[in-house]
């Protein structure tokens, strides 16, 4: 219950259907559609007035500001970036009416209480492998400017440094300063797909990477850096910060 | 008696006597001494078979009504097998014959003489007894002895033969026992013998005799013993593993000796004669192939493979092949007939499909043959054109589109030019005699745009010819390549002589001026002409500073160009002809810079090439995984380079980025075509 923020009830149909295992019964309550509970359109209404910006009709900076001291979240919590992915939100720092409203009603809450009831629940699908990869495909086209194909390489490490924090990655401090040292161009959308299936398919320490493996060019140089620099020995991921 | 039903008493009768009559027979040969032993048993064997031959005759009616009846052994044949029973295998027979035979054998081979025939009667007679009687009592002993003494003499010998001895000692002994065999021994037994003889002097000792020191493969090739070479290729040839033996070691020496070639740093610095090197090194091995390997194909494939290996181990290649062939059509085939022309350029064309970087070099050639045309410095255009064609039909039509483009803009210039003077001969009575070379922007090497400013006389004369032929050809852009041009100018100087000076745009631009001025400063002419100053200083450095073409000279006499320097006409200039050849447009090896931009140009347009063959094969296939493209990209690409798996792959990311391929949603090592 404290994970998916859910009622009593749903937990106890939802363990006793997977017979008492914990695992059987997230995948369970994960998989069945939310119940759609009923919003008010008036107060979704209300509510959007409370942080639209008064030149343009959308909220902006402010507004999202004043929305994250509401349900207590601080705006670079990653929980803000889930909250975005229900709105289908097309860029960052800024939500358009349809956007909000959209996204609270699929929520099924029309009030800040009841969002902030929710966010356990948003925090808990970071933990669901296929809605994570859903998420993290998502920030890409939600962090980039407008109008460019690729996302910018500072960028790119800010979301990396968030997404990996909540999926544990060992190797990605390893990657943004690769990036900085080697790289510094935007980054493609494919690689920055990718890179979420290296890093769950491959093991840090690259025994099962296969150098046929199609991966994105500028995962093939990583690997090089990392071998180059002895980060990976003989197999074996050596603590770098201890040289340097 | 057979007809009185005593068929059986008969036939047993006969058994008997002529048991008893054979171990008679036997005691006698036994008893012979040393060499008469065989003539006995000759002699005896002959009588028995006559006797056998009566014998026959007498009883007949027996051998043809009882004993098929009763199953028994047909008289003759009981003769035989009588004989060999009693005789053969009487047990002091049968040992002293096998001995003597293999004897006499022995001596033969140490180089007495024997008596043949005698030989030749008593195999038969092994022979006709049956061939288990031959194989059993003689074949199997000789061949085990044969080979204990080709097993001991090959040993003696190659401790004291070198190669080429011992490979004439081992033909010589295989011929012997093939001969043998004709003479005296059962046909089927050739086979047999010389298996045990290229085993036995060939094949156990075939590494050392091809690596020997000094006399071994190698030595052999590097000094054409063309009869050696083929004697070996003979004799290996009949052991298994023999001809890979040979090819192995030939290929290894071959690209141990073309690698060193290629990065001989000496021959590196004449490109012209580090590809004669190669052409030579090609014809020798032609030659070994031709002659000592029988025009074996497996060897030719090996030589393929060996040069195109070390070919390519020096990325200057192609460029220096295009300079070889740039010194031949320029000069080197002055007066050579056409059957030796063609036949240089074909060698010239084997080495090109060696090439695998063929875009670097059809690069270099436009190049050299641009330089070529504009000069007017082609030894025969047939020549040139023979060899367009011979590229065509290797690498298609794409590869000589522009090279022919080449020629066509040369030939419809010269059109060009007759309608202008047609059309202006009177205007242009004085003036300089113009020649214009109208070139296709897309067909000749890019070369960056630069004017300058020309002689007053030049220029009004350009512009007329500018107008004109923008009269006939509307919508066309032309912008003169001041860099490309030559001039030939009469030039009179202070002590009269007359010179005719032939120089390029350039040079012309900075003499002209010297018809208004006697002394001018580097500055002066660098403003008055605006020529890039590098090019400038080339330019007046080959006017002043070279002996012999020094037109002008240069205070103070150093031999850079400083931009303080003064020029001044030099009056005492002298030659011992009358054209003076000092401007030089030609084809050199590129310096280190120039090297990388062409590289850099190269894989710049390598990347397109790349893409349209990654679309066109993913447009077909529409679904295919990472490896596959990557092979069938390179298998198109190959006539024209080697591909990089690499850059394959920055390509295909490419592609994604725009939309043109993407990865499959459930196996990312797939890639999906988007129409």
């Amino acid at each position: 219950m404290t994970i998916t923020g859910t009622s009593e009830k749903a937990a106890y149909q939802a363990l006793k259907a997977s017979d008492w295992h914990l695992e059987g019964a997230f995948d369970a309550f994960y998989s069945q559609p939310q119940p759609k509970s009923y919003t008010d359109a008036r107060r979704l209404e209300d509510l959007y007035n409370r942080y639209k910006d008064a030149y343009a009709d959308m909220i902006m900076a402010d507004g999202i500001t004043l929305l994250c001291s509401d349900i207590l979240v601080d705006h670079q919590d990653i929980v803000m970036l889930v909250l975005s992915w229900h709105m289908k939100a097309a860029t960052m720092c800024e939500f358009s009416k349809q956007e909000f409203i959209g996204g609270l009603q699929s929520l099924g809450v029309d009030s800040i209480e009841k969002l902030r009831e929710k966010i356990p629940f948003m925090r808990s699908e970071l933990k669901d492998d296929q809605k994570f990869r859903e998420i993290y495909n998502f920030a890409f086209g939600w962090a980039k400017e407008k109008g460019q194909k690729s996302l910018a390489l500072d960028t790119a490490i800010g979301m990396w440094q968030l997404l990996f924090a909540e999926k544990h990655w060992p190797l990605v401090d390893h990657w943004c300063q690769f990036l900085q040292a080697r790289h510094n161009k935007a980054i493609s959308r494919d690689t920055w797909s990718q890179l979420l299936e290296f890093a769950k398919t491959v093991d840090p320490q690259l025994s099962n990477y296969d150098v046929d493996g199609a991966w994105p060019y500028l995962i093939d140089e990583f690997v090089e850096y990392l071998i180059e620099n002895g980060i990976i020995q003989n197999g074996q991921l050596s603590d770098w910060t201890q040289k340097h | 008696m057979v007809l009185h039903k005593f068929g059986e008493k008969l036939y047993s009768g006969l058994v008997g006597t002529m048991t008893l009559h054979l171990q008679e027979m036997a005691k006698t040969i036994e008893a012979a001494q040393g060499n008469l032993f065989l003539e006995e048993l000759n002699r005896k064997w002959n009588d028995h078979n006559k006797a056998l031959q009566m014998i026959r005759d007498i009883l007949m009616y027996m051998d043809r009504t009882f004993i098929p009846s009763n199953r028994k052994t047909p008289v003759h044949e009981l003769g035989l097998n009588l004989w060999r029973d009693n005789v053969i295998h009487s047990s002091k027979i049968q040992t002293r014959l096998l001995d003597t035979l293999l004897e006499l054998i022995q001596k033969e081979r140490t180089g007495e003489i024997i008596n043949r025939g005698l030989m030749r009667n008593i195999i038969k007679m092994l022979m006709d007894l049956g061939s288990s009687v031959y194989q059993e009592d003689f074949e199997k002993h000789f061949l085990e002895v044969s080979a204990d003494f080709y097993r001991a003499e090959s040993q003696d010998f190659i401790e004291c033969c070198d190669c080429g001895d011992y490979l004439k000692k081992a033909e010589r002994r295989l011929n012997e026992e093939i001969e043998r065999v004709s003479l005296y021994l059962d046909s089927k037994s050739e086979t047999k013998i010389t298996n045990v003889v290229e085993k036995e002097m060939i094949a156990s000792h075939m590494l050392r005799l091809v690596h020997m020191d000094n006399s071994g493969l190698v030595n052999m090739l590097i000094d054409d013993k063309y009869e050696d070479l083929g004697r070996m290729y003979n004799l290996f040839r009949r052991v298994p593993n023999g001809l890979p033996t040979i090819r192995d070691v030939m290929t290894s020496h071959l690209r141990e000796t073309g690698k060193q070639l290629v990065t001989d740093a000496e021959k590196l610095k004449d490109p012209v004669e580090f590809v004669q090197c190669l052409l030579n090194e090609k014809d020798k091995y032609d030659k070994i192939i031709n002659l000592a390997f029988s025009n074996d194909k497996t060897f030719q494939n090996a030589l393929n493979s060996s040069f195109e290996y070390f070919i390519n181990l020096n990325p200057r290649s192609p460029e220096f092949i295009s300079l070889f062939v740039d010194e031949k059509l320029r000069k080197g085939l002055k007066g050579v007939s056409e059957e030796d022309v063609e036949t240089i350029l074909d060698k010239v064309m084997m080495l090109f499909r060696y090439l695998q970087e063929k875009d670097v070099f059809e690069k270099y050639y436009k190049q050299h043959l641009a330089k070529r045309l504009l000069s007017g410095k082609t030894v025969s255009d047939d020549a040139e054109r023979s060899l367009i064609v011979k590229l065509k039909t290797e690498c298609g039509y794409q590869f000589t589109s522009k090279l022919e483009g080449m020629f066509t803009d040369m030939k419809t210039s010269q059109d060009t030019m007759q309608g202008f003077y047609a059309a202006y001969a009177a205007e242009l009575g004085d003036s300089p005699t113009l020649v214009v070379q109208v070139l296709t922007t897309g067909s000749w090497p890019t070369q960056p745009s630069i004017t300058c400013n020309l002689p007053a006389e030049m220029s009004a004369l350009c512009e007329k010819f500018r107008s004109y032929y923008l009269g006939t050809h509307t919508g066309r852009r032309l912008s003169w390549q001041t860099n490309m041009g030559t001039a030939d100018l009469k030039a009179i100087f202070g002590k009269g002589q007359k010179h005719e000076l032939n120089v390029s745009t350039y040079q012309m631009c900075v003499l002209m001026l010297f018809n208004s001025a006697d002394r001018l400063s580097y500055k002066e002419i660098e403003q008055a002409t605006e020529i890039p100053s590098s090019d400038l200083r080339r330019c007046l450095q080959s006017l002043a500073c070279v002996k012999g073409k020094n037109v002008l000279r240069k205070e103070p006499m150093s031999k850079d160009i400083g931009e303080e320097d003064a020029f001044f006409v030099n009056d005492k200039f002298t030659s011992k002809f009358y054209k003076v050849k000092i401007g030089t447009v030609v084809a050199q090896k590129e310096s280190e810079p120039e090297k990388q931009e062409t590289r850099q140009r190269v894989e710049e347009d390598r990347k397109p090439q790349i893409e349209a063959a990654i679309v066109r094969i993913m447009k077909s296939r529409r679904v295919l995984d990472h490896n596959n493209i990557i092979a069938e990209v390179t298998k198109q690409l190959q006539s024209r380079f080697l591909a990089n798996p690499g850059e394959i792959k920055k390509r295909i990311e490419s592609l994604i980025e725009r939309d043109f391929l993407e990865r499959d949603s459930s196996d990312r090592r797939l890639y999906r075509y988007l129409a």
